[in-house]
């Protein structure tokens, strides 16, 4: 992307002139972002896409009263309509505003700041996606006697957002990234098993590499054979739970990251997304066993939900969420940490332009233990180990959730036995972290959207961590 | 609305992909206007306003297929964006599916889709929150949240098959959830495609009455019960339906519907159509993507699966014609319309036996879309029925079962319908309430 992509004198202009109709606070947004697609539908080429984004997003507030404005006509006309809109809309929102939203102090910030790449990806072609992508599908291809429905989808997509502020602040980020998404459908004499894949990850093309594509892909298709021909059914009962990297990152992201979104906890979402478990006094009650651990950390190199500042131009940093089984640290943006009496911790992202900055997660996980797999497992009398996982869902308050076991096996005095066909864990929050008692030493995280806000954005991140050991967890089958 | 922009970008694009000897193009422009107001705890949190043109390109030569969608609008950008998609054809192969765009011009029926006095809101979009608000408070609640969106989208599409039309439409919608002081909840919403069909007092006034009615909450088994389904949750599940029947979806493995053309899916009772141009409608368009004009399709009918939603690619793999969904790559719903039946909600309840009643849900994930094997989770009011009366409200329950395994089991269907739109049901859907016997309802390990 080059600089003249960028018109500078527009965003400034929107900031002072936004300033001078009466904005305490004013925040611009320059943001494009391209992608580029490929689908292979059963190994058949599906029309190649090409999707580009660019415009400008404005949010102003006005005695308390906040709105956010956007659009892509990007003339100076256009700007000045839009100003006009924008502090109006936020000056009659003041009116209505029981609680003024005001935003925490943090420090004006100017930098310039990208995401690794070795292999940029503005120079890679489609017959480079293609390429690669029908490599996948081979590896597909391979158990076509038992994956006979196949859909690969691969995107690139390069982000670049420049945020100024009317405090100073003045960030220019920029993040590529690859997605590869899918679904395997296994079918073979009466029997199916169904696998959604999803590998991303911030980078240059050195990210089919990084994220194992190839070798995951074989092994998952590995595991679809070896369901269909050997998985035998779930006896519910009740069962020590080991968790794969992979089901341990969805229990991680759906049970405590969303729920330390302090903008859920305020209620701000409570129409949509909904609210939290938490309450705003609950920083340092206990949730979970001494075992519980887990973090969320925007700057992982490569991770899918990588970032150095954040849309409001606050600087990342790892936070702690759960320490020691004791809530430690919400997600915050400026608006929710004065709220609290604390400092941002830099969560609020906006997908494209014309989209809000709102609290989000970036890849949150399980902090690793001491255990080898194998000690995980050898006192494990009568246990089930879910490797992976296809359905899941949770209640809106994130306490009542469900996972469904995809790859999953018999666990029998201390030995992983047959797979197992769909073991369902349906627990709360509480009995989930307080069952823990052992954490693996591996870590590793899975790539996934996540879907918050009004309209709608879905964020990349990461989640994940390590093997897990749950005790005594009641398991069901479909 | 003014549509001069769209038609300046449609003719602009038009003109520099016309220049390139491609054999097939379509340009589908959309402007967008979009106010929202988001409100939480009787309080308005943040007033969104949201202007976008974006393009959809189309181009085919030798079989060969790109499509690309831009909001980058200056013209060395688009320059850029049309020259990029034609010199990526070169990586491509050709198409099985090709088929060149139909020949227009078309005829498109005229339908009412747009509402001028959308349009013209300003200040009364506040007054309309504070009454969803108030009203939620008058029937006994004291926290009230919610969003209320008003749209307006103009498009213009020109073919290379002589298809060169403009269609608009407008839409104004208020979704309400509501709190007790115990925390209890219960959803409303009002959508609507014209001003007097629009009541957000009475989304309010529903999502207070729920909350109040579900304060009261008791014990319950997990098991299998007879499940009333609000029109709020039968959108969900119909759009789960409607989204299947998507030929696209059905190729890939993302369809419970799969070689089911012709069988019976569903109870005899249901009906289940797409219909582009129905009025009341709100996500509509007198044509599709290739230019077809859209129109009213059963894809259930008595229960037996008539089609599945094509666009003409896919079409012609079936050997069948386009339904008018195109979606180039994915043929897709417009508006999705339930039948009426002929059961009040109250005989619903009152001839149930074991029965849970559900007025929101969401969170809705497959198992395996193949066999249709999902779960949801039913949030806000829920009741337990016991012997034809509501016994009181349950909390933690989860829907666990199997879509078609539901469709076959529908017992009864309501008489008045709804149109639902809202953040869990994108594509709108207008239906009643819907009885389903013998549903899995699970519960947590607490």
């Amino acid at each position: 992307m080059r600089k003249e992509d960028f018109d500078l004198d527009l965003l400034f202009y929107a900031i002072s002139e936004t300033e001078n109709k009466g904005a305490e606070y004013v925040e611009a947004r320059l943001q494009t972002t391209r992608d580029m697609v490929c689908i292979l539908k059963n190994g058949q080429q599906k029309p190649i896409i090409i999707s580009e984004s660019s415009g400008l997003g404005i949010r102003a507030i006005v005695d308390g009263g906040l709105a956010f404005s956007t659009s892509n006509v990007l003339e100076k006309e256009t700007i000045r309509e839009m100003v006009d809109t924008t502090v109006k809309k936020a000056k009659a929102a003041s009116k209505l505003v029981k609680n003024k939203i005001r935003f925490s102090r943090e420090r004006k910030n100017k930098k310039k700041w990208k995401a690794m790449e070795k292999e940029k990806l503005e120079e890679k072609s489609f017959e480079d996606i293609i390429k690669a992508l029908k490599e996948f599908d081979s590896i597909v291809q391979e158990k076509r006697n038992y994956i006979p429905m196949r859909f690969l989808e691969m995107e690139t997509s390069i982000d670049r957002k420049i945020i100024a502020t009317s405090q100073g602040t003045f960030v220019d980020g920029y993040v590529p990234r690859i997605y590869v998404t899918g679904f395997l459908t296994g079918m073979k004499d009466g029997k199916t098993a169904q696998k959604s894949i999803e590998y991303g990850g911030s980078g240059g093309w050195e990210l089919i590499e990084v994220l194992n594509i190839r070798e995951d892909l074989k092994r998952q298709t590995d595991v679809i054979k070896n369901i269909i021909e050997n998985a035998q059914k779930t006896i519910p009962g009740t069962y020590d739970v080991i968790t794969g990297p992979e089901v341990t990152g969805i229990m991680a992201h759906e049970s405590v990251g969303h729920p330390f979104e302090a903008d859920r906890i305020l209620g701000r979402e409570a129409a949509q997304a909904g609210e939290s478990y938490l309450k705003p006094s609950d920083i340092g009650i206990k949730i979970g066993s001494e075992e519980a651990n887990l973090s969320d950390d925007p700057t992982i190199p490569n991770s899918y939900g990588f970032y150095l500042f954040d849309d409001e131009g606050v600087p990342a940093r790892k936070r702690k969420l759960i320490v020691n089984g004791v809530v430690n640290e919400l997600l915050h943006n400026r608006a929710t940490a004065r709220m609290f009496k604390t400092k941002s911790n830099a969560s609020a992202r906006a997908t494209k332009f014309n989209r809000e900055p709102i609290i989000r997660m970036a890849n949150t996980f399980v902090e690793p233990g001491d255990y080898s797999f194998d000690e995980l497992v050898r006192n494990v009398k009568q246990g089930i180990f879910i490797n992976s996982f296809m359905e899941w869902n949770i209640d809106d308050i994130r306490r009542n959730q469900r996972y469904v076991g995809h790859e999953a096996y018999l666990i029998q005095n201390g030995e992983i036995k047959h797979p197992l066909i769909c073991p369902v864990i349906e627990v709360t929050t509480e009995r989930l972290w307080s069952n823990l008692d052992a954490r693996g030493n591996n870590l590793e995280y899975w790539a996934a959207i996540c879907g918050k806000g009004d309209p709608m954005q879905g964020a990349p991140v990461w989640a994940g961590g390590p093997s897990l050991r749950l005790r005594n967890m009641k398991v069901k089958t479909r | 609305m003014n549509t001069e922009i769209i038609d300046k970008v449609t003719n602009m694009i038009y003109k520099k992909a016309s220049r390139l000897m491609v054999d097939d193009i379509s340009v589908v422009s959309a402007y967008g206007k979009e106010s929202m107001l988001r409100f939480s705890n009787n309080s308005i949190t943040v007033v969104d306003t949201l202007d976008e043109v974006a393009v959809l390109l189309y181009l085919a030569k030798d079989r060969k297929r790109v499509v690309g969608t831009t909001s980058s609008l200056r013209e060395e950008d688009l320059d850029r964006f049309v020259t990029q998609l034609f010199s990526s054809m070169v990586y491509i192969e050709e198409s099985e599916e090709y088929t060149p765009l139909p020949k227009g011009p078309f005829k498109y029926k005229s339908y009412n889709s747009y509402d001028i006095s959308i349009e013209r809101l300003g200040e009364e979009l506040t007054d309309y929150c504070n009454n969803a608000i108030n009203a939620a408070l008058k029937e006994g609640a004291v926290r009230v949240s919610g969003v209320l969106t008003s749209d307006l989208v103009a498009y213009k599409i020109k073919t290379s098959c002589g298809v060169e039309s403009m269609d608009k439409s407008s839409s104004i919608t208020i979704n309400v959830r509501a709190f007790s002081e115990t925390s209890s909840s219960g959803h409303g919403l009002s959508c609507a495609a014209s001003l007097p069909k629009f009541d957000p007092g009475e989304a309010g006034a529903t999502a207070g009455r729920f909350a109040k009615e579900s304060k009261r909450t008791g014990y319950w088994e997990e098991g299998m019960y007879d499940l009333i389904v609000g029109p709020t949750v039968a959108a969900d599940l119909m759009q789960m339906v409607a989204l299947s029947a998507s030929a696209f979806r059905v190729d890939t493995g993302t369809s419970f519907l799969k070689d089911c053309l012709g069988k019976k899916v569903a109870s005899e009772q249901l009906i289940l159509q797409d219909y582009g141009t129905i009025d009341g409608g709100f996500d509509g368009r007198a044509f599709d993507d290739e230019g077809v004009p859209t129109k009213q399709t059963n894809i259930i009918e008595n229960g037996v699966l008539l089609t599945y939603l094509h666009n003409t690619s896919t079409a012609k793999k079936y050997n069948t014609v386009t339904t008018a969904n195109a979606g180039i790559i994915s043929p897709h719903p417009w508006n999705i319309v339930v039948n009426e039946g002929d059961m009040s909600l109250g005989e619903m309840i009152s001839e149930s036996k074991k029965a849970v009643y559900v007025t929101n849900n969401w969170y809705t994930r497959y198992q395996n879309y193949v066999t249709g094997e999902y779960s949801t989770l039913p949030r806000d009011a829920t009741f337990v029925i016991d012997s034809g009366s509501i016994k009181y409200a349950i909390t933690g329950t989860r829907i666990s079962d199997n879509i078609p395994r539901q469709l076959l089991n529908i017992s009864g269907i309501g008489k008045r319908r709804k149109w639902v739109k809202w953040w869990e049901v994108e594509t709108p859907v207008y239906t009643p309430p819907i009885l389903i016997k013998n549903v899995k309802i699970t519960k947590a390990q607490f």
